[in-house]
């Protein structure tokens, strides 16, 4: 697999303390890219061509749901590192960064100094909320077309789908589990979208309550977990499918509260 | 309004809907700004490509399957320009493809079979709503790593 292979040359004498730094150079690379939303698979083959450029001769990555294990191998010295990982939402924009640095290292443009000053200067952007729930409910407003709704059903989808997506990284926030954020934002949603068509807006109520919910599909875990099951990493595989089940149960759960408090059955 | 004609009304209303969709989701993944251009090629590549396959008479399942491998190869020829994983933006633009309806409904269909016994009516609608639903989102899931299983077996993309 190695997408490099040591290149040969002077006998490597890397000093304890390079080898060190570079050994903790990989981990916080696999921590910043596990923590972000990256494939198990990208994540080894990163940090594998990342510790070779520095120098070192193997790099042997366990990855798992909640840690990351990172051993470096230099002149039959081998230095190995845990660092525990928790999920930080998904932020495209920082896994594009640091494999960019990635890559800059294998070119010859970085030193390990220069990709440590890289790394310290990076910090995960964000599109204003705002932003992000307006996008979300047009999202799921063209979704509700896409899907047949009437006009009216899409505009009652841009306001439940806007609303839930404001809550849920409103409850993000304040470090709730994600579960209880896509179960409130699953209510809201449905509540939202349920009500206005019992007042009779639109001729469409199920498409528009089924497209309201959409926002919280857990892409991400679900693709992310297919990946590394069929790449054979099972282990953080079967965690995000778990993950993702999980969060489809507590939208579901959402979902169903809200129809049954305000006995939508007939209706949708 | 010949077929044709209709047929093209129809691609277009598709490949629209799910480039505004896409670039959605694409924000609230946090993909950079340069990239978002990808997501919206992405999701009009996919659904469009998926409405025409079905007009062609390709079930909508191996259709779903289908346009997430071109979405994905898109991705793959992406990414050596953008120097990033394709995956970056290519969840953003498989998800216009997500069966949201048949989601929905097989979960009403449940409950309701919950609430007040099954009937035949309500068991068939779960089943057919269900399964459809499945089988799409298990299509696309898996089309996005056709590119992996078959092409870049042992390198890697970027």
């Amino acid at each position: 697999m190695a997408a490099t292979p040591p290149a040969p040359g002077p006998a490597r004498q890397l000093a304890e303390e390079d080898q060190r730094e570079t050994t903790r150079l990989c981990v916080e690379t696999a921590l910043l890219l596990m923590q972000h939303g990256t494939e198990s698979a990208v994540v080894e083959n990163m940090v594998r061509r990342l510790g070779l450029s520095l120098g070192v001769e193997r790099v042997e990555a366990g990855i798992f749901a909640n840690s990351v294990v990172l051993t470096t191998l230099s002149e039959r010295r081998s230095m190995t590192t845990v660092r525990r990982s928790e999920d930080r939402g998904i932020n495209m924009h920082l896994v594009t960064e640091v494999q960019r640095a990635v890559l800059s290292v294998e070119a010859g443009e970085l030193d390990g100094a220069g990709y440590r000053t890289r790394l310290e200067g990076l910090f995960p952007f964000h599109y204003p909320r705002w932003l992000v729930s307006l996008a979300i409910g047009l999202s799921c407003a063209c979704f509700a077309r896409l899907a047949g709704a009437d006009w009216a059903g899409c505009g009652v989808v841009v306001l439940a789908s806007s609303a839930a997506m404001g809550l849920r990284q409103g409850v993000a926030r304040l470090r709730f589990s994600p579960l209880v954020a896509f179960f409130a934002a699953a209510f809201v949603a449905t509540s939202i979208a349920g009500l206005s068509e019992l007042m009779g807006v639109g001729e469409t109520p199920r498409i528009a309550a089924a497209s309201s919910v959409l926002l919280l599909v857990p892409g991400f875990p679900l693709i992310n977990g297919v990946s590394d099951v069929v790449k054979g990493h099972w282990s953080t595989g079967v965690a995000r499918l778990v993950f993702a089940t999980l969060l489809s149960a507590a939208t579901c759960t959402g979902i169903l509260l809200a129809i049954s408090l305000w006995q939508l059955w007939g209706l949708l | 309004m010949g077929p044709f004609v209709s047929t093209l009304l129809g691609f277009l209303e598709n490949a629209a809907l799910a480039t505004v969709s896409a670039v959605g989701f694409g924000i609230s993944f946090n993909v950079p700004v340069r990239i978002l251009g990808w997501c919206a090629a992405g999701g009009a590549l996919g659904r469009g490509l998926r409405f025409l396959l079905i007009a062609a008479g390709i079930p909508i399942t191996w259709a779903s399957l289908l346009a997430a491998a071109a979405v994905s190869f898109l991705g793959v020829w992406a990414a050596r320009r953008l120097r990033a994983h394709p995956k970056v933006f290519t969840v953003a633009a498989v998800i216009p493809m997500v069966p949201g309806v048949p989601l929905f409904t097989a979960l009403l269909s449940i409950s309701q079979m919950e609430r007040g016994g099954p009937t035949p009516e309500l068991v068939a609608s779960a089943l057919r709503s269900g399964l459809d639903a499945t089988f799409i989102v298990a299509a696309l899931a898996v089309g996005l790593a056709v590119p992996g299983l078959f092409v870049y077996r042992r390198r890697p993309v970027v």
